[in-house]
């Protein structure tokens, strides 16, 4: 399968900064979406978004484009996300501060309504499953290549996740 | 009798996704028509995919990206990170073993000469490449294979270790760590796949 990141990675690879900016322009509301689905938080989301660009930068170099940019991205993301969230066992959160801007706004409302409670509630590797393949839209391959796991288990994991979350929903509806 | 016919869950979810060939999803509706618990989970699995498929792309908060570019490391220390652990001490290795293969060549070349050319002349030179190669690749080599090496820099590497609550510091650009196992340091880098940064494990 041919990259569309291709051109952009190779440049990237010699130290080509600007090249770098686009990759991140192409992705970063993906990614943040990503980790802000994982996670449920906007601001922890954001952090493993940076943390997740700034490891992406520092091992270009090693990559070798054996997948695409975009999985190999993803599984950076995934992995940053999970730091994050091992990091909030060790910090207690911070105050939730008022969105000034109203797209946080919308985002804010987004990341605390029923669906966000009760992905919440997902074990880890179902939620992974089902955000990156209904959410973002990513193929069976892909999420078992950063994921790690084989294509039988990706589907496990997504129909168990989903089925899990319809139940915590159906739950909260008929507890309103 | 029936929890043994059930379904596996990746048929489910293939059946849900209409991913089946027409036989087996044949047998799986028919299956679904007699049992209330695959059913409910299918219903569920088909639920909680609309769900899922009705919600936005969000959207990296404002002044985030440049917050992410800003904090790029500088881009003179990019390369310089790419090549500078192994290249000067690598090509001095490599200079070294052509000088000593070459003088080599010539000692086996002159017992020849000499009259020494059935004994000595090419045990020494085969005993000067054997030790050319063990002294430089392959000694080296082992010890890659045996110590502990993560991608990034140093400082990056420490920073990633502190946050997974290790205590890790940068001495003489190699990462230090007290008080674990190297087990748990390999397993803490496993995400920052391989790279040239030494990673030393200290215990008292």
């Amino acid at each position: 399968m041919e990259d569309p990141d291709a051109p952009l990675v190779e440049r990237a690879q010699r130290g080509d900064r600007w090249a770098f900016e686009q990759l991140v322009e192409r992705h970063q509301n993906r990614l943040f979406t990503l980790a802000a689905r994982t996670l449920g938080s906007a601001d922890e989301a954001a952090d493993a978004v940076q943390e997740a660009f700034i490891r992406a930068w520092l091992g270009l170099p090693r990559f070798r484009g054996g997948s695409l940019f975009s999985t190999w991205l993803y599984r950076i993301g995934v992995n940053a996300a999970h730091d994050q969230r091992l990091k909030r066992r060790t910090e207690p959160l911070d105050e939730t501060h008022e969105p000034a801007d109203p797209r946080d706004s919308f985002q804010a409302s987004e990341l605390s309504s029923a669906l966000q409670d009760a992905l919440n509630q997902l074990d880890e590797d179902y939620r992974v499953a089902v955000v990156l393949y209904d959410v973002l839209g990513r193929s069976y391959a892909e999420i078992a290549e950063l994921t790690e796991v084989a294509e039988g288990t990706v589907k496990s994991r997504i129909f168990r996740g989903r089925s899990r979350l319809a139940e915590l929903l159906g739950t909260r509806t008929a507890e309103e | 009798m029936v929890a043994e016919t059930h379904p596996h869950d990746i048929e489910l979810f293939e059946y849900v996704e209409e991913e089946l060939p027409p036989a087996r999803r044949d047998e799986i509706a028919a299956h679904l028509a007699t049992c209330d618990v695959c059913a409910e989970q299918v219903m569920q699995a088909a639920a909680g995919r609309e769900a899922l498929r009705e919600t936005t792309l969000l959207e990296l908060p404002e002044g985030r990206r440049e917050e992410i570019l800003r904090n790029l490391p500088a881009p003179e220390r990019y390369p310089r990170e790419r090549r500078g652990f192994f290249s000067k001490p690598l090509l001095a290795g490599i200079a070294a073993l052509l000088l000593v293969a070459a003088l080599a060549a010539v000692l086996v070349k002159t017992g020849g000469n000499s009259g020494m050319e059935s004994s000595a002349g090419p045990t020494a030179g085969g005993a000067a490449e054997a030790t050319a190669t063990s002294g430089g690749g392959s000694k080296a080599e082992d010890a890659h294979a045996a110590g502990l090496f993560a991608g990034g820099s140093p400082e990056d590497v420490a920073d990633d270790l502190q946050r997974k609550g290790f205590d890790a510091s940068v001495q003489q650009d190699r990462v230090v760590v007290h008080g674990a196992t190297k087990a748990q340091v390999r397993e803490a880098l496993a995400d920052r796949g391989p790279g040239d940064v030494e990673v030393v494990v200290k215990n008292p």
